[in-house]
């Protein structure tokens, strides 16, 4: 495509995002609730939508799959409130339907095969119910603008401008930067156009091309953003994408999974954990009976090592004090 | 014969052990024992507790006598009174050495000793079963059990009594003593090689001076196992003396002991009836590592150079000792050998032997190691990446593949950006080879299409150029039939070119890969 048709088609997207954001209203209520069993918090949905890039990335769906899977359910949350026993529910139903819409036929996994790798709960008959109510609800048919169609196109316009922007510019790390940024609710609320857009910048700034940058700023302008907005967001972006790279990325296990394994190797894991019947010898054991073995055994031939464990099991002096009382004795 | 039921069939065939127990067993002689001569009688002796404190001694030899007598248990008709007799004496003198102080006087040493030597001590029958499988078939027990029981009790008994002097007991229970005890291990009878298990432990305790031989002749018995007969019965029972000695080794290790590990617990790894004994052999092996960490490399690779090959269930045991050293191994240690061993493992991931693959997958349920692991993620996660992400596709065994998605889960949530590094570069790997297929597939057509329309060509073309074909079908006569056609054709096509310069250039294409 042409640049002059990229733009327009920017500027058609641009004008149908608002009908696709979540309601604000909504998503704030989310981000205040606290831990509580009776509402969805921002934890709980984060941790959910972690979750569903598992699923996506497990059974090989594009980053569009999970994309518009979050848009679908961020929608359903800030419109609708759900119990938190329901929300696995409503995420594998959103990336379900996000999947039937995006990936080919073959491609795709079969409803009980998500629920059983998901270890989900619920049944395939309630996933069905779920996708029906959230279709109806959202008025889905199958397209929904998302920060990914922008992102997309600004990686489109941006390599029809520069001849080498192939090699710069990566829309694969872009769009794994997108996810990690969904992954928390907070992003839900940008505008899907400015977040693209912030993600472009902070990349741009990390590959340093001033080209890149020109473009950037040509199309905040085409598409009247504000500086204010950009920055606001563009900070946002930075600090979480820093806070993803950092090596103490590792979160604890919030839901413990669950190991399954065949009869025969869970009969068997176990066997080794046994208590020996018989008690430790010490190596060195110095038993008054006994101390008077030592000396003369020396005598066997054929016993290079005796000696030398003779001088090991024998500490102290060769012929200890109550030895040589036994002696006189004897 | 009579008919063996259906349960007693595994896929139809009969078991082994159920044959062979239906043939008719063939009575033993032996010359051990006097079938020539007149029946011996035993006159039963006073009971001990009966006797006056100052006859006792003179009873209890005159009983330990008495009890050197043997009888025929292979016969189970003849000498039964007898049989009964030296029984219920035997039982008396289990029941005197065990609860009376003062009896183990000097002079009854040589007599105590004598009798269980006469007792115990015989060449053991050659199985009556050449190919005795240990796992699938019932033992050949001892037949003289009633008796022979009670003499290996009287023997611990002796050993554990208070009283007891090795220093006097070192006359008769001696090296000779020790060996031929040995020997015994390799009963068949369970019963027999437990008794001999704690005997030799409690030898071992008590005897110094006995300590190094006996450590020597396992040591040989173990070596003759593994590289020439491949047949010992009492491999288990050694073992789990072992492991109380190594338990009660003394620190820093002494170098007879290493050696011992390196040389034979490590080899003894590749025997082939390892299921027996593996369970004493791994905790002998972890019993040498929490004694000395720095001998973790070695014994790791040590086992990764013995890794089983062809055989599951070895390698299923294999995964179960590589578990319990890890649950002990020192940090620094893991990083040594955390490269050579995660590649194993990434092989048993992909393993089509389910269990293999289970037991290898289930590491990940090990707290300890996930913590290892997660230190040194960055060298471990790529090396299982790849594995771990074809059999997610490829597996035939769903719980597999739900097994995989934990551990891929596990991991994902250790390091994000690692990987989705690696993630991408294993999408654009796989993406590279399937356009090299592709292209393959396309060269392949193509070269197929060429074929067809150069023999669409020939039938046309018969008068064409004969003098270029007949030099093209001489030249290439023992060519194939493609690289002939596609040369026609080209010599066809461009008869300006001299036929050997189109021959070679077509001959470049077929074989360009």
């Amino acid at each position: 495509m042409d640049a002059f048709k990229l733009m327009k088609e920017l500027r058609v997207n641009y004008e149908q995002e608002a009908h696709y954001l979540p309601r604000e209203t909504g998503l704030r209520l989310i981000e205040s609730t606290t831990e509580d069993d009776s509402r969805i918090s921002a934890k709980c949905r984060d941790a959910k939508v972690e979750d569903v890039w598992s699923l996506t990335s497990f059974f090989g769906y594009s980053t569009q799959t999970f994309v518009l899977a979050v848009n679908l359910l961020d929608r359903f949350l800030a419109m609708i409130r759900i119990q938190p026993k329901h929300l696995s529910c409503v995420s594998v139903s959103c990336l379900h339907m996000a999947a039937k819409v995006t990936e080919e036929e073959c491609n795709l996994a079969p409803p009980v095969e998500l629920i059983r790798i998901g270890q989900c709960r619920f049944t395939a008959s309630d996933l069905c119910r779920m996708e029906k109510i959230v279709a109806e609800k959202l008025n889905f048919k199958s397209k929904a603008v998302t920060a990914l169609t922008f992102l997309d196109l600004y990686h489109q316009i941006a390599l029809s401008h520069c001849t080498d922007g192939k090699e710069i510019l990566s829309l694969e790390k872009l769009e794994a930067q997108l996810k990690a940024c969904l992954c928390r609710i907070s992003f839900s609320k940008a505008k899907p156009s400015v977040l693209a857009l912030s993600l472009l910048r902070q990349e741009i700034h990390a590959v340093q091309s001033e080209d890149m940058l020109e473009i950037a700023c040509h199309i905040q302008r085409h598409l009247k953003i504000t500086d204010a907005e950009l920055r606001l967001w563009s900070e946002r972006v930075a600090r979480r994408l820093s806070d993803y790279s950092s090596p103490e990325c590792s979160k604890p296990n919030h839901r413990k999974l669950q190991w399954i394994v065949s009869r025969r190797t869970a009969q068997n894991l176990h066997s080794y954990r046994t208590v020996p019947e018989l008690p430790t010898i010490p190596e060195h054991c110095w038993d008054e009976s006994e101390s008077e073995d030592s000396c003369e055994d020396v005598m066997s031939s054929g016993e290079e090592s005796l000696s030398s464990s003779l001088g090991s099991d024998a500490e102290g002096p060769y012929f200890p004090l109550h030895l040589r009382r036994q002696h006189l004795h004897a | 014969m009579s008919a063996i039921s259906a349960s007693e069939k595994v896929d139809g065939f009969t078991r082994k052990s159920m044959r062979k127990a239906q043939k008719q067993r063939k009575s033993q002689g032996s010359s051990q024992y006097r079938t020539q001569s007149a029946p011996v009688e035993l006159s039963p002796l006073p009971q001990l507790k009966d006797a006056p404190s100052t006859e006792q001694q003179e009873l209890f030899t005159q009983k330990l006598q008495q009890c050197c007598m043997l009888f025929d248990f292979m016969d189970s008709v003849t000498d039964l009174k007898s049989k009964e007799i030296k029984r219920a004496t035997l039982n008396e003198l289990v029941d005197y050495v065990s609860t009376n102080r003062g009896v183990l006087v000097e002079t009854t040493y040589p007599e105590i000793t004598t009798m269980i030597c006469t007792n115990i001590f015989r060449t053991l029958p050659p199985s009556d079963n050449p190919d005795f499988d240990p796992e699938e078939d019932e033992p050949t027990l001892e037949a003289s059990w009633p008796h022979v029981q009670l003499v290996y009790e009287f023997l611990l008994r002796f050993l554990e009594n208070p009283d007891f002097q090795p220093s006097i007991a070192k006359r008769h229970i001696d090296q000779k003593f020790v060996l031929q005890l040995l020997e015994l291990f390799d009963s068949e009878d369970p019963r027999e090689r437990d008794f001999l298990k704690t005997i030799l432990h409690r030898i071992y305790g008590k005897f110094l001076g006995l300590r190094a031989f006996i450590r020597k002749q396992i040591n040989n018995i173990f070596l003759r196992f593994i590289y020439e007969t491949e047949h010992f019965n009492g491999v288990a029972e050694l073992l789990e003396i072992l492991g109380s000695i190594i338990n009660g080794f003394a620190l820093p290790l002494k170098a007879e002991h290493k050696q011992f590990l390196m040389k034979v617990l490590i080899p003894l790894h590749t025997a082939k009836a390892l299921a027996l004994f593996h369970a004493q052999l791994a905790y002998c092996v972890v019993q040498f590592l929490e004694k000395d960490p720095t001998l973790t490399e070695p014994v790791i690779r040590g086992l990764l150079k013995f890794w089983p090959k062809t055989c599951s269930q070895k390698e299923v045991m294999f995964l179960g000792e590589i578990e319990e050293i890890l649950d002990v191994i020192e940090p620094t240690q893991f990083k040594k050998i955390q490269e050579p061993l995660f590649k194993q493992i990434s092989k048993c991931v992909a393993n089509p032997h389910f269990q293999v693959a289970e037991r290898a997958l289930y590491f990940w349920n090990n707290e300890y190691i996930l913590s290892l692991i997660e230190e040194n993620i960055d060298k471990v996660l790529p090396i299982m990446f790849g594995s771990l992400y074809r059999i997610s596709k490829e597996h035939w065994n769903p719980t597999i593949v739900a097994l995989v998605y934990n551990v891929l889960k596990t991991l994902m949530e250790m390091n994000c950006t690692l990987f989705d590094e690696l993630t991408s570069s294993y999408k654009a790997d796989r993406q590279r080879e399937k356009k090299k297929e592709q292209e393959r597939d396309e060269l392949w057509k193509k070269l197929d299409e060429l074929r067809l329309s150069s023999s669409a060509l020939v039938q046309n073309n018969s008068h064409g150029l004969p003098g270029v074909q007949n030099n093209n079908n001489n030249n290439n006569s023992n060519n194939n039939d493609t690289q002939d056609k596609s040369a026609e054709a080209a010599a066809v096509t461009s008869e300006n070119k001299d036929p050997d310069d189109s021959v070679a250039a077509n001959e470049s294409s077929p074989c360009a890969k």
